[in-house]
Formats: C-alpha cells, structure tokens, sequence
C-alpha cells in the first residue's frame, strides 16, 4: 500500500480538469454497484426475457428449443392470466388510496401535537410498524386472522358479538374475505412507514405558512387541502406511482397466507409465475416467462400513464 | 349568518384539539395491539395457547429459553439472518457511498444514463421478473441452498434506491469543500475517504435502516433458494411455522417472533433521529 500513495499525488497535479480518458476511470466507483446490479438484475430480466421465447422446463433436462410468439400466444389465451391480472388490479385499487389518505391525515394531525414529548412517542409508535420487514408482519397477520386463535375474530365473537365462534368470518385460505383481509393488512403496515415519511415531508414545510392561513380565517380541512397537500404533491405523486407498481406485483403476502388454490381471490398473475415456474410439472419456466413479462409490461402501461398525468398536473 | 359562522368556528376550536388527539389515540392503539397481542402470546403458559384470553392468567417467561436452546436448527437460523443482514447491509452501503459521490462529485461520462436506468430499475417489478432466472444463476455458481447465496440477490434489492438516496445526501455537501481538497492535491478516491464521509452519517443512517429491514425480513428469494431447515433465515422459519403443537406451540413461535422484530425496533429507537434528519436532507428528494 505504501509505494501506492506517492505515485497518486504524483499523478494527480498532472491531471487536468478536461482529461477524458481520466473521467472514464471515474466509472471505477460504480464497479461494485454494477457487478451487483447486472448480474443479479439486469442479466436475470434479460434472461426471463429470452426464456419467454422459448419452451424452457427447468427439470427437463432437453435444452430448450427456440418456440417464438408461442408461449405469449398461449398466455394471452390463458383465462388465468386475466383473471390473475384482475385480482392484481382490484388490491392494487383497494390498496393505494387508502394507505395514501389515511397516512396523510394521521401525519397532518402528528404534526400539530404542540407536545413535544408526546410528540417523540407517536413517531416512536409510528416507528414499530415501520422497522417490522413486510414479511414478517404478513406472518403476524396470518395469526391475526386465524380462526381459532386469532384476535380479531375473538373480538368479533366475545367483544363485539357480531358473530359465533361458528358463523366467524373465516378471513384466510382463500374465502371471498381473503383479499380485503390483505388489504387491511397492508393498510396497517403503510400506517406506520407512510406517515413517518409523510411526517418528514411535513417537517420541511415552515409553520408560519399554517398559521398565516389560520389567522385569515381557514379552516383545517382548508389549510389541509390548500397548504400542505399542495407542498407534498411531489412526494405523492412518486409514492402513488412507486405503490401502484408494488401493489401490482405483490407476492410475498400471498405466498405467506398460503395461496397457491387457483380459485382464491389472492392467486394473482404474480403467484400464477411462481407456481408455474418453481410448482407445476417440470417446472415451466419459458411460460412462467412469458406470463412475467405481460404482467410487467400491463403494469408499466398504467405506472407510464400515471407518470405522465403527475407530469402534465405541474 | 355571519354569527353562526363564527359561533361554529369558536366550537371548533375548542373541539378541534380533543378530536385530533382521540383519532391519533385511536390509531396509535390500532397501530400497538397487534404487537402487543404477540408479545402477550409469547408469555403465555403452554395449556393457553388455544384460550381466547389475550392476558396470560400467569406470566410464563420459559418459552425464550427454550426456543433459544431446544429448538435444534433456531440458533442456526438466527446465525443465518445476521450473517445475511449484515453482509448486505455492509456491501450496499459501500456500493452507494460510492455511486452516490460518483453521480455528484465526480466527472462521469455518461451519468445521466446510469440516473435514468436507477430511476427506472425503481418503477419496473424487477424482483419478482428476475427471480426465475435467480434460481438458475444461483444454481450455476453453486450457490443454491446456501446461506452466502442470498447475499447477491439481496445486495441488489435496495441498490437502486440506496445510490439515489446518497446522490440527494452528497448534493448537500458544497461542491466546494470537494474543489478544495483536489487542489490541496487529493483525488477523488482521498476526497472521498477523507473528506466526504465523515459527512455522510446520516445518510449512511438511512440507507442501512433501509436495508437491514428488507435483508432482515426478505421472504420471496429466501423460501425460493434455500430448501434446508439449518440454511434457512427467520423469516422463512416463522412463515412455515404453523402446526401450534410441540416446540412451534403458539407462545413459543410467538416467543421467536418477538425475539426476531425487537432488535430492529431497538436499534430504530437509538437512532430515530439521526434517520429523520436523513430522510430530510436525501431520501425525500428523488
């Protein structure tokens, strides 16, 4: 190491500011970046890619033949697949608003706690939900709703009495209660972390602009919708986008409540790929390929289209 | 008119603030219950496990215990998940302190495109597309079923996002303080280490918060590429189990569950502000 040392600021006097084969050495920083993101990103996508034109079976050990527009014009035929990319549709529907607005509103009243004690316990409640990784509160929530001991029916049954133990609702395994159930859930996750974010945005906002509107006589409602949605409508519109795009290609929660019944309003596109490419059969990979990338590219038609309404609003 | 205007407005302001405290009680107790429910569960003596009552009729404090030394493959899985997390942790920050200074500091052909495919690489479901592809790659290099393997996948989960956050962390630093140094005589690599990152705490703060949630709890490749019990992470064993009977009776999973969420809520609370400030100065800018 240290004979290196010299040699650099030896070179470094004679470099000047307009050496280009100097600024290429520049892309040295992104080395490792790029060793991680290629192989296991781009490369990965491009492959899915290729597959999708072929008849690929990953436990078949035939190679796989060269099958073109095959496997997408079967996809496109497959009543699964629309019916998979509509049940994505309807969570992602269900899903985005909610755990946009709520978080908002509660972010805008946490935000004019006066208490600055107070103030540090709800952030730090706020936080909990926020450092427990989704899967993990999906695992939570599949206790939640069970039918025995689940919290949520014995509410129901033995606080609430709206129910039996017998007429309970039976919200997991496929039911018609299985995709409201994910969305409550992902609306209790997007509670904490989407009004910690919202609260940061808040924060940036200076408190003379509320204030100002209260003395010429705005209401909250009105100084809600007027001053601080506006001021936040960049971060919004981003998270709108970036959660419509997660909300269609959801997965893990599925997974994790146990769906893989084709008839269960939580097997969507994204789980229908999975079964095909690591469940049915030889493991179907050049299909599961296909049916990845239509479900990508109808996601990316509506995240584009959102994009460019945002785009034209400003 | 005009009176009951301002008559509706003096009661409101003096309802406003018992309203706005009772909705924020409201959620922040539908925020905790939950938790709370677990943490009850996991002191919950065995006989209990089934009864509806949320408070344990005695306090049982022996399931950690015996999930720490009787469950025979949980000390590994733990192991696992550390290893896991930190190496991913570790890899991705480095990665972005060095892609964001590159974007921002530093002459680089060609930037915009490499800010472009980032942004991009956000909005497209890349982590669900590649995996079929993962499965085979991992297979290649002989890292199926492995606990290193995951390390690879992982790395790339929050890198996109993790350089963006560090660009908005290094836009804040004056390009100044960086023309300084090179004329003092230190090239990018000296600027770097000895100039910029004593300045990037809170940025580092942020992007390691990030992806320690998402390597600590990722599901999907996990359950996709290890197929072993003892190579497995804690996510992957607290999803499978579900029987409610034996050494995975329902206090004692719960028992492993907390174990799993309190060091991340712990952390968190140390650092909180440190992450705000962050999130503040990058993250929110993207």
């Amino acid at each position: 190491m240290a004979p290196a040392i010299p040699h650099r600021a030896d070179a470094a006097p004679g470099r000047r500011i307009g050496d280009r084969r100097g600024d290429y050495a520049n892309w040295l920083f992104l080395v490792p970046a790029a060793f991680f993101f290629i192989g296991w990103q781009v490369y990965p996508i491009l492959r899915v890619f290729v597959l999708s034109f072929t008849d690929y079976r990953y436990l078949d050990i035939n190679p796989p033949e060269f099958v073109g527009l095959e496997n997408y014009a079967k996809a496109l035929a497959d009543p699964l697949l629309y019916t998979g990319l509509w049940r994505a549709f309807q969570f992602t529907v269900a899903f985005v608003p909610l755990t946009i607005l709520l978080p908002l509103m509660l972010a805008a009243l946490i935000d004019r706690v006066e208490s600055s004690w107070l103030s540090f316990f709800y952030r730090l409640v706020l936080l909990i939900p926020a450092v427990i990784p989704g899967p993990l509160i999906f695992v939570l929530w599949k206790w939640l709703y069970d039918f025995q001991i689940g919290p949520i029916n014995t509410i129901l049954v033995e606080w609430l009495g709206l129910f039996t133990r017998q007429t309970a609702p039976q919200w997991l395994g496929g039911t018609d209660l299985s995709l409201t159930a994910v969305v409550i859930m992902e609306v209790w996750w997007g509670l904490g972390y989407h009004t910690v974010f919202f609260l940061a945005g808040l924060a940036a906002i200076p408190k003379d602009l509320s204030e100002q509107g209260r003395i010429d006589g705005a209401s909250e409602w009105q100084l809600f919708w007027y001053v601080i949605v506006p001021r936040l409508l960049p971060i919004l519109s981003v998270l709108v986008v970036l959660r419509f795009g997660t909300a269609m290609s959801v997965i893990d929660e599925y997974l994790i409540f146990g769906a893989f019944d084709r008839m269960s309003p939580t097997y969507s596109w994204t789980v229908y790929m999975y079964d095909l490419a690591f469940r049915i059969g030889d493991w179907l990979q050049g299909y599961a390929s296909a049916i990845g990338w239509i479900g990508a590219l109808v996601m990316m038609v509506f995240v584009v289209g959102m994009l460019r309404l945002f785009r034209s609003r400003d | 008119m005009t009176t009951t205007v301002t008559m509706q407005r003096r009661r409101r302001i003096r309802v406003a603030p018992l309203a706005k405290h009772l909705v924020i009680v409201f959620f922040m107790a539908v925020i905790l219950l939950p938790v709370l429910w677990v943490v009850l569960l996991s002191f919950k003596p065995i006989n209990e496990s089934y009864s509806t009552q949320m408070w344990p009729s005695q306090f049982d404090f022996s399931h950690y215990g015996f999930v720490l030394t009787k469950v025979n493959t949980l000390p590994a899985n733990m192991a696992n998940s550390i290893f896991v997390t930190l190496a991913t942790v570790v890899i991705t920050t480095v990665c972005a302190i060095l892609g964001g200074y590159v974007l921002v500091h530093v002459r680089l052909p060609g930037h915009a495109i490499v800010i472009w495919i980032l942004i991009a690489s956000l909005f497209f479901p890349t982590r669900l597309l590649s995996l079929i592809s993962i499965y085979e790659i991992q297979r290649q290099l002989g890292l199926l079923n492995t606990v290193i393997g995951l390390v690879f996948p992982y790395v790339t989960l929050n890198l996109a996002i993790s350089i963006l956050i560090m660009r908005g962390i290094f836009e804040q630093i004056p390009h100044e303080l960086v023309e300084a140094s090179r004329i003092d005589g230190c090239g990018p690599w000296r600027t770097l280490l000895l100039v910029l990152v004593p300045l990037l705490l809170n940025g580092v703060v942020v992007v390691s918060m990030v992806n320690f949630v998402t390597a600590w709890g990722e599901y999907l490749l996990a359950v996709t590429l290890t197929n072993d019990q003892s190579v497995r992470t804690l996510p992957v064993v607290l999803a499978s189990a579900h029987s409610g009977m034996g050494q995975w009776a329902f206090p004692r999973i719960a028992a492993v569950y907390v174990l799993t969420i309190t060091p991340g809520i712990i952390v968190f609370a140390f650092i909180q502000r440190l992450y705000f400030k962050g999130l503040a100065e990058g993250a929110l800018k993207l």
